[in-house]
């Protein structure tokens, strides 16, 4: 964060873009706003927010707006755990069979396309049912819902307020895993710090197999998200709003605009609910295959399913006061203690797991929501900052056996003009408690 | 006067025909018919199949990537920036010219509009036809109603042919710049990756 602030601020500059720093600054200045506009351990430069950015407005106040820059063009980018009985030596003699099955099964990379067969029609249910449609259709087991954030549906998506052009993106794209930081990754417990909350999320020992998917709504919330910046830029002029970045497009929460917004995104959060939903389907099934068995039989249930780039309207305590909030969280999980109603019933007393998938070489880690977390961020954490491809090598490992056997990131290599190292993330997890750590 | 090879078949069996002069509906109905009798393959010029040099370049940045195009002109910049683009998302060198088609934006800036322009080029992609370009010839720009009319040049995109790059999710107005100077035309442009 501080590099990206050095750079910027050299004399001369052309063709650069805003540090993060300023961004942060540029998003506490929204009207609004309630306590702080918060930068995560892995802040980095984004549009408009910075990408580990989170911020509250009060939906009380008629000035409060929203933003889609606050919740990123990749709406309800997540990740989803399973879990399963496999142990490491079960998976090592045959691991280049299984990514290969893997790899057969989900359809991954730029211009790929899904291969469940999806009507118009069965889009417009999806958008509007979330994993209810998942689960209708027989793609999910009921249980999955209970472990996954909104119960991977939100209840005020409609499909109506979404553009044509974004649906004729996203249907063709519906259960791809996507291109860039997305990946389907086959992991293995590496360290257990907490035993009994662990084993409540059913990671019971070291060198269990898990499968962790990192993906989003695709095209079609990125368009959403680019139709909705364009609504606002006019309505900014007609409602005289003043922001400090043009990219910090907004809307007051209660116009059109705003509320058209919250509606199609989460239309978008939907779709990348289902989206998630058709990938543990097809990866429950890869398993199955490989070792002759069925996922029940696995117990492949989803340990949770959390997602880093959202709004959600939430109540939180502030100076005493219980109030309605819209968070943005963008690039920020939501992590919220024991206790809370909005986790499900298997984690009232651990807290909610909060799942921070890693990059290439670098561990990820299951973490529990702590009260400390609450009062600071409102529930907020980092969401382990995948940093951008570059173009030096755009190499897709889904055909080198030999270097990847394990996961199936695409266009990998991570390289940016200053050859920094890749960020560790161990040195920053601070507010929640460390939970496991899952090896590549 | 120019008259194309085909009209001039058209006009032929016109005149070889019953002789009742029933008019323009019948001839306008033979038309349709000729037409959809031809094949669906393109013909295209040589002056249409000759690439332009490559006048872009790909800048670092944390999350995203910028697209830094240039040319003689401001028409160039843009006909640059959107073969950036696409050149992003496979190898550009594998994309032969056998398809175009034609897409038209307007908007009410400068800005605006190379936004409009390249989103319009990533839907071409992103949904049907799901073409990449390998050449984009801008055939009307106007500066000061900013509107573009553009035809591209190119093919279905194929996971067999086509290696796979890297996905563009969005364009942004992120740092956006344009300069269009007596001797400096170029353009910066952040797409989300």
């Amino acid at each position: 964060m501080f590099d990206e602030l050095r750079n910027a601020c050299r004399p001369g500059m052309v063709g650069g873009f805003l540090p993060a720093m300023k961004q942060i600054a540029n998003v506490a200045a929204l009207p609004g706003i309630v306590g702080r506009s918060v930068g995560l351990p892995d802040v980095h430069s984004g549009y408009g927010f910075a990408i580990g950015n989170m911020a509250a407005f009060d939906m009380d106040n008629p000035k409060a707006v929203v933003s889609p820059g606050g919740v990123g063009f990749d709406i309800n980018c997540g990740v989803r755990l399973l879990r399963t009985n496999l142990m490491e030596n079960d998976v090592k003699p045959i691991k280049e069979q299984l990514a290969q099955s893997m790899f057969d099964h989900i359809p991954v990379g730029v211009g790929s396309k899904g291969i469940i067969p999806m009507t118009a029609r069965d889009l417009e249910e999806a958008l509007e049912m979330g994993m209810d449609w998942s689960l209708r259709e027989g793609y999910i087991w009921a249980e999955d819902k209970e472990h996954c954030e909104e119960y991977g549906r939100m209840a005020q998506a409609d499909p109506a307020k979404v553009s044509m052009r974004a649906k004729k993106r996203g249907l063709p794209q519906l259960g791809t895993l996507g291109a860039g930081n997305h990946y389907a990754e086959i992991q293995v417990v590496d360290e257990i710090y907490d035993k009994w909350a662990a084993s409540k999320m059913g990671i019971e020992e070291k060198g269990q197999v898990c499968v962790m998917i990192h993906s989003g709504s695709r095209g079609f919330g990125h368009q959403v998200a680019t139709d909705a910046l364009v609504a606002m830029e006019k309505a900014m002029k007609r409602d005289g709003i003043d922001t400090n970045d043009r990219q910090l497009a907004c809307a007051r929460i209660n116009s059109p605009e705003g509320q058209d917004y919250l509606k199609s995104m989460a239309a978008a959060a939907n779709f990348a609910w289902v989206n998630r939903s058709s990938m543990t389907f097809l990866s429950r099934q890869a398993f199955a295959k490989m070792f002759q068995t069925s996922p029940d039989d696995l117990d492949m249930h989803v340990i949770y399913d959390v997602s880093h780039n959202i709004a959600k309207i939430e109540q939180h305590w502030v100076e005493g006061k219980l109030r309605t909030l819209l968070v943005h969280r963008k690039g920020s999980t939501r992590a919220f203690p024991p206790h809370h109603p909005l986790i499900p019933v298997d984690y009232q007393l651990t807290g909610q797991p909060v799942l921070i998938g890693g990059t290439m070489g670098t561990c990820s880690y299951v973490l529990t929501g702590t009260e400390q977390g609450m009062m600071e961020t409102f529930g907020s954490t980092c969401h382990g900052a995948l940093q951008s491809q570059h173009m030096s090598t755009r190499t897709v490992t889904q055909h080198d056996g030999t270097t990847c056997t394990t996961h199936l990131e695409c266009a990998i290599e991570l390289a940016t003009s200053h050859q920094a190292p890749r960020r560790d993330l161990s040195s920053r997890l601070c507010l929640p408690r460390s939970l496991v750590v899952a090896h590549r | 006067m120019k008259v194309p090879a085909l009209r001039c078949q058209l006009l032929f069996l016109f005149v070889f025909s019953t002789g009742q002069r029933s008019g323009a509906t019948r001839a306008a109905h033979r038309e349709v018919e000729f037409y959809r009798s031809q094949p669906k393959t393109m013909e295209f010029t040589p002056e249409e199949l000759e690439l332009p040099p490559c006048k872009y370049e790909y800048l670092d940045h944390p999350a995203d990537v910028q697209l830094h195009a240039w040319g003689d002109n401001l028409t160039e910049c843009f006909e640059q920036v959107a073969v950036a683009m696409y050149g992003y998302m496979t190898e550009i060198d594998k994309v032969e010219i056998l398809d175009k088609q034609e897409i038209e934006v307007s908007s009410d800036d400068m800005q605006g509009l190379l936004f409009q322009f390249l989103d319009e080029c990533l839907f071409v992609f992103s949904a049907e036809p799901f073409l990449i370009a390998r050449k984009v010839v801008i055939t009307e720009f106007d500066k000061e109603a900013f509107t573009i009319k553009a035809t591209l040049y190119g093919e279905e995109f194929d996971l067999a042919k086509h290696p796979q790059g890297t996905e563009v999710k969005a364009i942004t107005y992120a740092s956006m710049q344009i300069y269009d100077n007596p001797g400096q035309h170029e353009l910066f442009v952040i797409i989300d990756i």
